[in-house]
């Protein structure tokens, strides 16, 4: 926990210095996790501010110091997932976006060799978006929980609220279409 | 460029670790303010909302209370409705009952016409 429990129950009676204290100890980390499950940096602001709008209104609903960061977690999926629900709207998906130049850096990212300049990384970001396309929103996030932001099957199970076999499951499959838009993408590379 | 190495699978988590390694935007210095204004804006309508609901429940209670008052109060012709339909024909028109359920006389002396 990066805050003590003591601060989150001050904050649940109405104390605004309290909040504030508890958003500026997490914001950093929620931008991050958002940054990596929505792939546009220029809306992450606006889904943090989100997440931290629910957590104001919600947080008397909080019992136990324990569950505050599955919690938190929670509020960050569901506001990535409306985000992203409501982009897939405007934007469908489409293979061709997996550029040849993207799979290229990939495999230059693997290898360690390409520079992390903002060019490389608006590229990997992009290529990140395009493949996760190849599966729903919900499949998406939670690939992203397990192998970008590491969480472990434990984690998950309390952020989702599922058990670990039915999360195995469906990481599995969702990893299978990933990496079967994957390989499309780099076959689209070689030579005819 | 290196050549492709590895599995699809290799590669795909190669991608993934360098997806993880990407740089994290700061928060901007309108972070804060803006969320305390998000806060602000729905809570005056949360609020708004409350006060024109609780409005409407107390202009409903009143309405009862009044309906409820207006209906224990007793009836200045309460006796009109006191009386059965036929007693209320009865007392209305008299004469006219009288005509209408009364036995037909029929005046024989008068056959020499």
């Amino acid at each position: 926990m990066l805050v003590d429990f003591e601060l989150i129950k001050r904050a649940q009676q109405g104390d605004s210095a309290a909040f504030n204290d508890v958003v500026l100890a997490y914001r950093k980390r929620i931008l991050g996790t958002i940054t990596r499950l929505i792939a546009r940096p220029e809306d992450v602001e606006d889904v943090a501010q989100e997440v931290f709008l629910r957590l104001y209104f919600s947080l008397d609903q909080l019992r136990t110091a324990e569950v505050f960061e599955p919690w938190l977690y929670r509020l960050t999926v569901n506001a990535a997932y409306d985000y992203l629900r409501k982009q897939r709207r405007r934007q469908e998906y489409r293979m061709s976006d997996l550029s040849e130049q993207q799979v290229m850096l990939a495999d230059a990212s693997a290898g360690g060799k390409a520079e992390r300049d903002d060019q490389y990384v608006k590229k990997i970001r992009e290529s990140v978006d395009s493949l996760l396309g190849a599966v729903s929103e919900a499949d998406r996030i939670l690939l992203m929980l397990k192998e970008v932001e590491g969480l472990s099957l434990k984690e998950l199970e309390k952020v989702y609220k599922v058990n670990e076999n039915a999360l195995k499951v469906r990481l599995f499959r969702a990893r299978q279409r990933v990496l079967k838009a994957f390989e499309a993408a780099g076959k689209g590379k070689e030579p005819a | 460029m290196e050549p492709m190495r590895g599995s699809g699978e290799e590669r795909l988590d190669g991608l993934f670790r360098a997806f993880a390694e990407c740089p994290t935007p700061e928060p901007s210095a309108n972070f804060m303010p803006d969320l305390w204004a998000r806060i602000d804006s729905r809570q005056n309508l949360t609020f708004s909302f409350r006060r024109l609901a609780n409005a409407f429940v107390t202009a409903a209670v009143a309405v009862s209370i009044a309906l409820g008052v207006w209906m224990s109060y007793p009836r200045s012709n309460q006796s009109f409705y006191s009386q059965t339909y036929v007693e209320a024909l009865e007392n209305s028109s008299p004469s006219e009952t009288m005509d209408l359920i009364g036995p037909v006389s029929l005046d024989l002396s008068d056959t020499g016409r």
